[in-house]
């Protein structure tokens, strides 16, 4: 160090220095940390915690009631003379001597996450600390939390496991039930026979019970989940554990069940869509009369599935009975008997469909006639199979009812058990007993001595429940497996309870699938956009005009463009893509002016190329002739552009390409191809101005030395000036795509929606679905905060969709930043 | 110093081009050459021939053109928007600024080296096999000859033949710079064109250039500008004395450095000005 620079600051060299200009430069670096590492603090510690498992409490409250939950936070509260006045009596006491006459005092409130919405209609809970009886909350060791598939979670103690199965869950077995509550139609009119009906009747009957015994037995062996209840408390859990088990299977199954429902309506949505196609082509009037086509083929549809379960549930009892000759004899005769009554009863039923299908396509074109005809028969297919598959889920839904778990809440019945129970106790606060059978019952017991209060019951399924512990009872390492285990939902899971609970996937997926697609449409565009701009465009006003607005571009408000992208890209290109230019707002012109005009644009495009033709030759040669002749083939590319835009958008010919399914738009509303577009419009200035920076950073020498050698324009480009300007390039098309990512407002508009059930880009085929709505991180984190109707419940979620939307573009940018320094090495010069 | 004057006054001056000059064969003739940067004129009606298989030398003070009256032989000023030319230059029986010149095929013809090496940002062997790549060429053999070829011919094969993969960037500024004279001299050009290539050089890696344009000389038409007189005297055959836009005395390098006609030229040869 200098003897200058340690000599003692006077007035002069104080400002000569610039002292105080480094203490305010220093202030402000500090207040722009601070901010930064207070917000990143916030969304980082309420992100993390969100979904971190914390003990639960009860408190007892004054007014006698209870309250209880995760206690997730201590906030300050303002006790006041006027907020007191809704206490009871004992607290309005309690706070009085707080208060001693003073207008407020600072105090606590409590912060619960109660759960048990279903029974407490609420899910968080503020608790005055002053309206507590005991400071000190109990924590109930055996309490379960439960993360079900509906109503949220719920915290209780579990009493009993109660399981009922019957042999009519087995699919066989139901059939052939279903088949002998019937089977009198078929009991034949002659006595003898009739006795012989009733005597193999009875030895079916009997068979019948021993196979439902025999399926309880292998029921039962399968595991101890089966046993019709369990109310010891050590052996529930094990048994919930089984059972859930058991009930994902069934559940899948379920899941499997519903799709394929969900496929058939599809299918019937498809077929009416054919025929609006035909009706479209030969212009015939068959939807308003093929509804009862429809109709009827359901109902066929519907009766030949019912006889194909009789049919099968007698082969099913044949079966039974093989070993016995003479009653064979006899069954054969009631299959014979069911065919023939099913003859009877489907005939009429079809000849008035066959007769309504001759009557309605009689006078049709072949098209239309076709297309009914095809609509009729998938209808009665499709019938039938939706008959066997709601048979199928109705079964599937008794079994997942069946096994259940009865938990005593932490709320108060009301009614008051038998003060003799816990006679000479002196314990207070929750306490369990167990019965004569060994059921456990709970109560609450406010003083020594008094009455003890039962608490509710509320039984859940087990296949409804997600996720169970004792939180209460988990360790550190046990907290981390529940932390874990909810993060990787989180990441991977569907949302549930309208995205409050459950995962994100499906807006994590949405996100990154849109941010691409994005991607891919702005860098074409972007980048030879800005490669003319550097390369070819003539420098001039023109050119810095352009330049400014593209600069000025991106800093136009993003709802802007939102509302250009459903107005531009929704509404006019979508709907002439769905209904030609008359959907999409525009008169097309009448055929012969069509014509005319698409002559005179072929001859704007030849003289503008004749003229190019002219007026080309290299700078040195220009004449001013040449110049005035090659802006006239400018003037000349633009009118053809121009009429070429207006072939396509008067065009009289076309009438879009889902016109059948108008008026339901198919890309003439938001969705994930336009909310793309939208945003790579929106970061086009991004991507334009850091291509131009690249390609400006690139080193005349360069240029020139590939010139030098022979190359052409387009080869220096691209073998020389390309790969050089590449990192800049990619830096700024990775900052875009964070930016991108990163954007809510247009997304609103462009196609975003809360909950969608199906992603854009899956394993059904075509995989890629740009007509379909989708689910956005930033748009979730706007719409379950503020737009969901359980806000409050919402609350932590958003924490952490923000913290993941964070990390996803902080992602983005180290990848940038990674990218840049990785590629600019190969293009450093060594030192010399 | 009338000439000078004169000169600078925008008066039309003739030049003195000696006779053996004149008797040398040439590959290069440039008639009554004119160049426009918008309404300013830098070269003002030059006319000389450059000798074939010989080093002929540009010299004079800074802004008098030589670099102008270089890069207009490969058409390089084309790049310029604002530039006009007239008159004209042959290269062997082509005109070089007819009307209709194919002006990649001209630069073919010739090589180019600039002031500060600038080697392509890629391989060494893709940087010398850079010519050949852009006509098209894939056979691996053929390329693998010319490049050797090349370095061969640059001096810089015995430095860099285990490493012909590794990039350009990594040499040494003197290096890079006969990189640079390899891939100018890759695709066998009739014509070399050095824009001062050893100013950005120091002593030792400027020698070796030197040595290796004296190698050059016999098989290629060298013209080359430097600000360096020594150098100019030690490596050219002849020499063109510039000053501003004019050509004023060009004969053999002997002759102008040892007793020129002009005493303008000597005075400028001896640092009596410029």
């Amino acid at each position: 160090m200098t003897s200058h620079a340690r000599s003692r600051p006077t007035g002069r060299n104080l400002i000569a220095q610039g002292e105080p200009l480094v203490w305010l430069t220093g202030g402000m670096f500090a207040i722009a940390c601070a901010m930064i590492v207070s917000l990143l603090g916030l969304i980082l510690y309420q992100g993390l915690s969100t979904l971190w498992p914390r003990s639960y409490v009860v408190f007892a409250l004054d007014d006698g009631s209870l309250a209880s939950g995760e206690w997730i936070a201590s906030q300050p509260y303002r006790l006041t003379t006027e907020s007191i006045a809704e206490f009871p009596e004992k607290t309005q006491a309690k706070a009085k001597e707080l208060l001693r006459g003073r207008a407020s005092v600072p105090s606590e409130q409590i912060y619960l996450r109660t759960g048990n919405y279903d029974v407490g209609n609420r899910h968080f809970a503020y608790v005055p600390v002053v309206s507590v009886d005991q400071i000190e909350p109990q924590r109930p060791e055996g309490i379960w939390l439960v993360e079900r598939l509906e109503w949220g979670v719920l915290y209780g103690f579990p009493t009993e496991f109660t399981s009922e199965f019957t042999p009519e869950m087995d699919r066989n077995y139901s059939i052939q039930k279903a088949l002998l509550d019937q089977i009198d139609r078929f009991r034949p009119q002659e006595e003898s026979e009739g006795l012989a009906f009733d005597r193999t009747l009875e030895k079916l009957r009997a068979r019948m019970e021993a196979e439902a015994q025999s399926i309880v037995e292998a029921d039962r062996s399968k595991g101890s989940a089966s046993a019709s209840r369990v109310q010891k408390i050590d052996e529930i859990s094990n048994a919930v554990a089984i059972s859930h088990r058991k009930m994902l299977n069934v559940q899948r199954d379920l899941e499997h069940a519903k799709h394929e429902l969900g496929r058939l309506d599809q299918s019937v949505a498809r077929l009416r869509l054919s025929v609006r196609k035909a009706e479209l082509a030969e212009n015939t009037d068959l939807l308003s009369r093929l509804d009862e086509g429809i109709e009827l083929a359901t109902a066929l549809g519907t009766i030949e599935q019912q006889w194909k379960d009789i049919h099968e549930g007698l082969q099913l009892c044949g079966n039974l009975l093989t070993n016995d000759p003479a009653l064979a004899t006899v069954f054969a005769e009631i299959q014979k008997a069911a065919k023939e009554q099913e003859e009877q009863e489907v005939a009429p039923t079809k000849e008035s469909l066959e007769a309504w299908v001759r009557d309605f396509t009689e006078n049709l074109p072949s098209r239309s006639r076709q297309a009914v005809e095809k609509a009729v028969e998938e209808a009665r297919v499709v019938a039938s199979k939706q008959f066997s598959i709601n048979t199928e889920i109705g079964r599937l839904e008794w079994i997942r009812g069946s096994e259940q778990v009865v938990f005593a809440l932490p709320i108060l019945e009301g009614t008051a058990g038998d003060p003799a129970e816990f006679a000479g106790e002196s314990q207070t606060g929750i306490l369990s007993k167990q019965d004569a059978d060994g059921k456990s019952i709970y109560y609450w017991r406010s003083e020594p001595n008094a009455a003890p209060i039962l608490l509710q019951t509320k039984s859940v399924a087990t296949a409804d429940m997600v996720r169970w512990f004792e939180p209460n009872r988990l360790s550190v390492f046990g907290k981390l497996g529940v932390y874990g285990s909810r993060w990787f939902e989180f990441l991977t899971g569907e949302p549930r309870e309208a995205g409050v609970e459950g995962g994100f996937f499906p807006a994590i997926w949405g996100t990154v699938v849109m941010t691409l697609l994005m991607s891919l449409a702005v860098m074409p565009f972007g980048v030879m956009a800005a490669l003319y701009m550097r390369e070819y465009a003539r420098p001039g006003w023109v050119l810095s005009l352009i330049r400014i607005s593209i600069n000025n571009l991106a800093g136009v408000p993003s709802i802007v463009y939102g509302v250009f992208g459903l107005a531009f890209f929704c509404y006019t290109i979508g709907g002439y893509i769905d209904g030609g230019p008359k959907k999409a707002g525009f008169d097309p012109w009448p055929s012969s002016t069509w014509f005319a005009a698409c002559a005179a644009t072929v001859i704007a495009g030849t003289i503008a190329f004749f003229f190019a033709f002219l007026g080309s030759g290299s700078p040195a040669h220009m004449t001013k002739l040449r110049k005035r002749v090659a802006s006239f083939a400018g003037v000349f590319w633009v009118l053809s552009l121009v009429g070429f835009i207006a072939l396509v958008v008067k065009i009289p010919f076309f009438d879009g390409f889902y016109q059948a399914s108008l008026p339901n738009p198919t890309f003439g509303k938001g969705c994930l191809l336009w909310a793309s577009c939208t945003l790579a419009l929106l970061t086009l200035p991004v991507v334009i101005v850091a291509t131009e920076e690249a390609l400006a950073a690139v080193p005349n020498s360069l240029r020139e030395g590939s010139y030098a050698c022979g190359a052409g324009k387009w080869q220096t480009l691209q073998r020389i000036v390309l790969p050089y300007a590449r990192p800049g390039i990619i830096t700024g098309f990775i900052l875009s795509m964070a930016r991108g990512a990163g954007e809510v407002a247009p997304m609103m508009l462009v196609g975003a929606i809360p909950l969608a059930t199906e992603l854009p880009l899956d394993l059904e085929f075509p995989f890629f679905h740009g007509s379909r709505s989708f689910m956005h991180l930033g748009f979730q984190i706007f719409s379950l905060g503020f737009q969901s109707q359980n806000s409050e419940a919402a609350k932590p979620m958003v924490f952490t969709a923000t913290l993941l939307l964070l990390t996803i573009v902080t992602f983005l940018n180290i990848a940038a930043i990674w990218l840049r320094a990785r590629l600019r090495k190969r293009f450093q010069s060594s030192q010399f | 110093m009338d000439r000078l004057k004169a000169i600078a006054d925008g008066q039309t001056v003739d030049s003195v081009v000696h006779e053996d000059v004149l008797a040398a064969e040439p590959v290069l003739k440039i008639q009554n050459f004119n160049l426009f940067y918008g309404r300013k004129q830098a070269l003002h009606n030059i006319t000389m021939p450059i000798a074939k298989g010989q080093v002929t030398a540009l010299i004079g003070p800074s802004g008098c053109g030589k670099s102008t009256l270089l890069r207009s032989v490969n058409r390089m000023n084309d790049l310029i928007d604002s530039v006009r030319i007239e008159g004209d230059m042959i290269l062997g029986d082509d005109s070089i600024f007819a009307p209709g010149v194919d002006v990649i095929q001209l630069r073919k013809r010739m090589g180019m080296v600039f002031q500060k090496p600038n080697p392509f940002p890629m391989s060494i062997f893709e940087n010398v096999v850079y010519p050949l790549r852009i006509d098209g060429e894939r056979n691996k053999a053929k390329l693998m000859e010319v490049c050797e070829q090349s370095l061969r011919g640059a001096a810089l094969w015995e430095e860099v033949k285990d490493r012909l993969h590794e990039s350009g960037l990594g040499l040494s500024g003197g290096q890079q710079q006969r990189l640079c004279i390899a891939r100018a001299i890759a695709s066998d050009p009739e014509v070399l064109l050095l824009d001062e290539p050893c100013s950005a050089l120091d002593p030792i890696a400027t020698g070796k250039i030197e040595d290796l344009i004296d190698v050059l000389k016999g098989n290629y038409s060298i013209l080359i500008v430097t600000h360096n007189m020594q150098q100019a005297s030690r490596v050219s055959n002849f020499t063109a004395f510039m000053y501003l836009g004019r050509l004023v005395e060009l004969g053999l390098t002997s002759t102008i450095f040892t007793k020129p006609r002009l005493k303008e030229t000597e005075d400028y040869i001896t640092g009596r000005f410029g």
